[in-house]
C-alpha cells in the first residue's frame, strides 16, 4: 500500500495595476483549484470564490475518485448555476449591466482500478502546466479567441502572446452567453508523468515565459516556495493582472528512470567528456 | 369506459426522418433533446435502458437543471397499465396527437417552463423538433437516434379493459396489473422487466459509494496498492499532436450503456472491460475527453520502448459500430497491428477506427499483445 502524498504551496497577489484581486485559490487536497474571475468588485471575485467553495466541498465531502469527470462536471455545473443566479440578483437589485463570470482550472486526484491519477479540467485561459525533467509542459488548451487563431493557423504561439485581444476567452462560467460553453476539457495524467504541478491564472502565464516559469519550479523545491516565486516574478514582470499560482508536488513516488532516459543522459554525459 | 388503443405494441413501430435531434426512444417514453444535449441524451438513454418509468426519465432529463436545457420532449404513459398518454414540451418542439379522428396540436413554444398536457388514449403522434428534410420514413425500434421528425402509429385497437379502481389501501403496489389479453411478444419481457424494482441512477450500477472525508484531508481517497508505472523521460516527446485522446473519430455519442461490448486479455496478465473508452500506452495519457467519455488509461510494460506512451484506444463503437468494440491507433511511433480471426494482419492508420470483433488480437510490438473476446 503506497499512500499518496501531496505537498502543495499557493501564492496569490492583486499586482500592480488591479484595485480587486478577482482571482482565487482551492488548495486543500486532494482538490486544487485556481479561477480567475471577471466582472469587477462583487462580480469576479464572488464568482471565483463560489468555485472554490463548491470544489471545497468536494475536498472536505469526498466524491467517487473512479468517476471524477463526471464528478467536476456536476461541481462545475453547480457553479454555473449559483453564479448565474447571484448576477440575476444584483440585477434584479438595481445593478443595470452587472456581471460575474470566472474561468476554472481544476486538479484532482482520482483513481481507476486502484492507480490514483491527476484528472485535469479546464474552462478559460487559467493553465495547468505539468514540470518534470527541468522542462515545462503546457497540458491545458485555453479557451480563447488567440488560442483559436492558433489552431487555425492564422497567427503563431509568439504572435498570440502580444495580441490585442489575448484577453477575450470563448467558455467561461457564469457568462450568461456562453450557457452552452460553461464545459471544460478534461486530461488524465499518470502521476509519474507530472510529479509537479503548477496552475495559474493568466496574470502568471501572460506574465512570464515559460522558461521564467521552468526556471524558478526547478530552482525551488519546496512547493511553497515555488508558488510565491512564481507569483512575485509576474508582479515584478509588471504585475498588469491579479496573478495566482498553486503548485503541488506527488511525494515518496519509487521513480523508474526509463531505459532510454539512461542511455540519452550516459550519452549526454559521454559528450560533455564526464565520462571517460 | 372508451376503448384505449395500445401505446406500444409490436406492429406500432415508430418511424423517424433523421435529423441532429437526440430521441430516446423507450417502450413506454420518447424523449427528444437538441443537439447541443448530448450528455443529456446518453444520461436519458440511461434511464430508459434501465427500464426507468416516466417520472423517472423526467428526473433524468432535468437531472442538470432547466436552465441549460432550451428544449425537449418527454411523451409516454406514466402508469404503463393505463392507456393515458402525457406529454411536456419545451421549446420549439411541436407535437401532434390523434385520437377518434380528431387531432390535438401541442407546441412547446407557449409556456415559459413547458407544456403539459394529458390525453385519455393516443392512436397517432408526431413530434417534430426541426424542419424536416425530404426523406424516407425510416423505422425505429427501443434506443437513441438522431431525428428531425418521429412518428408513433398505433396498431389497431386492442381491447385492453383497465383494472377497475381500486380503493388506495387495497392496490398492491407490485407488480402492475398486466393488461390482460396482450399476446405474447417481446413486450411481454419488457413489461415484466418493469415490473422489477428500478434503479434509475443514469450511471452505472456498479457505482461504488463515495468515500468518507480523507483523514485530516491530508492525502487521496482510500490510499491503494501503487505499482508505479514505469517513468520515463522522453514521453515529453511523444505529444505530436496525435495522442490526443477522448475526441476519438466518432462523432455520435458512445451508447451511455454500462454494458461492456468487449473484454480485453493483454498478454501481460491484465484483463480489462470495454465499457467506456480505454487508452493503452506505456505510459499513456488522455487529453481533451469530455466528462462522460473518462477513459481508463492501461499501461503495458515495454522493454524496448517500442510502445508509444500514448499508443492506441479501444472504445465501444457509436453508430454503425454499436455493440463492437473499436480501436484507433493514436499517432503511435511503431504502429499497431490488429489480426481478425481468419484473416490477415492489418496496420491500423493513425486515428482511423476499426471494428474488432471477437478473437481478434492486438499487436502493439514490444511483445505486448491483446485478445479481444467476449465480455
Amino acid at each position: 500500500m503506497t499512500a499518496v502524498e501531496l505537498h502543495h504551496g499557493a501564492a496569490s497577489d492583486v499586482g500592480l495595476v488591479r484595485e480587486v484581486n478577482e482571482d482565487s485559490y482551492l488548495a486543500t487536497p486532494p482538490v486544487f483549484v485556481v479561477a480567475d474571475g471577471m466582472g469587477g468588485h462583487d462580480g469576479g471575485d464572488v464568482a471565483s470564490r463560489i468555485v472554490v467553495e463548491e470544489f471545497g466541498r468536494l475536498a472536505t465531502n469526498g466524491y467517487d475518485p473512479e468517476h471524477g469527470a463526471a464528478v467536476i462536471a456536476e461541481t462545475l455545473q453547480a457553479c454555473q448555476g449559483r453564479i448565474v443566479e447571484y448576477a440575476a440578483a444584483q440585477r434584479a437589485r438595481g445593478a443595470t449591466g452587472f456581471r460575474a463570470g470566472t474561468t476554472a482550472v481544476v486538479a484532482m486526484l482520482v483513481e481507476d482500478a486502484g492507480t490514483p491519477q491527476w484528472l485535469l479540467a479546464n474552462l478559460g485561459d487559467s493553465r495547468a502546466y505539468r514540470f518534470r525533467d527541468g522542462e515545462l509542459d503546457q497540458v491545458s488548451v485555453d479557451h480563447s479567441l488567440v488560442q483559436e487563431l492558433v489552431d487555425s493557423g492564422a497567427i503563431t504561439e509568439a504572435d498570440a502572446a502580444v495580441h490585442p485581444e489575448r484577453h477575450v476567452i470563448t467558455r467561461a462560467l457564469g457568462v450568461p452567453e456562453h450557457r452552452n460553453d460553461a464545459r471544460a476539457d478534461y486530461f488524465l495524467l499518470p502521476l509519474p508523468s507530472a510529479e509537479r504541478l503548477l496552475l495559474c491564472s493568466d496574470g502568471v502565464s501572460g506574465m512570464l515565459e515559460a522558461a521564467e516559469i521552468a526556471e524558478i519550479l526547478g530552482r525551488l523545491e519546496d512547493p511553497r516556495d515555488a508558488a510565491d516565486a512564481v507569483v512575485a516574478a509576474a508582479v515584478a514582470a509588471g504585475g498588469r493582472d491579479n496573478a495566482t499560482a498553486v503548485v503541488v508536488d506527488v511525494v515518496g513516488l519509487v521513480r523508474q528512470d526509463a531505459y532510454d532516459a539512461e542511455r540519452q543522459r550516459g550519452s549526454l554525459e559521454e559528450k560533455l567528456g564526464a565520462l571517460p | 369506459m372508451s376503448e384505449p388503443s395500445t401505446w406500444e405494441r409490436e406492429g406500432a413501430a415508430r418511424s423517424f426522418q433523421p435529423g441532429d435531434w437526440y430521441a430516446v426512444l423507450g417502450p413506454h417514453v420518447v424523449v427528444l433533446l437538441p443537439p447541443s444535449q448530448r450528455q443529456r441524451a446518453a444520461a436519458t438513454w440511461s434511464a430508459v435502458d434501465a427500464g426507468a418509468g416516466f417520472d423517472e426519465v423526467l428526473d433524468a432529463v432535468l437531472a442538470d437543471g432547466l436552465r441549460g436545457l432550451p428544449a425537449f420532449a418527454l411523451v409516454g404513459r406514466r402508469d404503463p397499465a393505463r392507456s393515458a398518454v402525457t406529454a411536456l414540451l419545451r421549446g420549439p418542439v411541436r407535437a401532434s396527437f390523434t385520437a377518434d379522428g380528431e387531432t390535438v396540436a401541442v407546441d412547446g413554444d407557449a409556456a415559459v417552463t413547458w407544456v403539459e398536457r394529458t390525453f385519455a388514449t393516443v392512436q397517432e403522434m408526431v413530434l417534430v423538433a426541426e424542419p424536416v428534410a425530404a426523406g424516407p420514413q425510416l423505422p425505429a425500434g427501443d434506443g437513441l437516434v438522431r431525428v428531425s421528425r418521429l412518428q408513433q402509429p398505433a396498431a389497431a385497437a386492442v381491447p385492453e379493459p383497465l383494472p377497475e379502481p381500486l380503493p388506495e389501501a387495497l392496490r398492491v403496489p407490485e407488480p402492475e396489473p398486466e393488461p390482460a389479453p396482450q399476446e405474447a411478444s417481446g413486450l411481454d419481457l419488457v413489461e415484466e422487466l418493469l415490473t422489477e424494482p428500478v434503479v434509475v441512477l443514469p450511471e452505472p450500477d456498479d457505482l461504488p459509494p463515495v468515500p468518507p472525508p480523507a483523514p485530516g484531508g491530508a492525502a487521496v481517497p482510500p490510499p491503494p496498492p501503487f505499482p508505479p508505472p514505469a517513468f520515463d523521460a522522453d514521453q515529453a516527446g511523444d505529444h505530436d499532436g496525435l495522442t490526443e485522446t477522448g475526441r476519438g473519430p466518432a462523432v455520435e455519442p458512445s451508447p451511455a450503456t454500462s454494458r461492456p461490448v468487449a473484454r480485453l486479455a493483454f498478454s501481460h496478465g491484465e484483463t480489462v472491460d470495454v465499457d467506456r473508452p480505454v487508452v493503452i500506452g506505456r505510459a499513456p495519457e488522455a487529453r481533451r475527453f469530455e466528462p462522460h467519455d473518462q477513459p481508463r488509461l492501461v499501461t503495458v510494460p515495454s522493454l524496448h520502448q517500442e510502445i508509444s506512451a500514448t499508443h492506441v484506444e479501444v472504445r465501444p463503437g457509436a453508430g454503425a459500430d454499436h455493440g463492437l468494440a473499436v480501436a484507433t491507433d493514436l499517432g503511435s511511433t511503431n504502429g499497431t497491428v490488429v489480426v481478425q480471426p481468419g484473416l490477415g494482419p492489418e496496420e491500423l492508420r493513425p486515428g482511423i477506427p476499426v471494428q474488432l470483433l471477437p478473437g481478434a488480437v492486438i499487436d502493439l510490438g514490444d511483445g505486448v499483445t491483446v485478445h479481444v473476446t467476449n465480455p
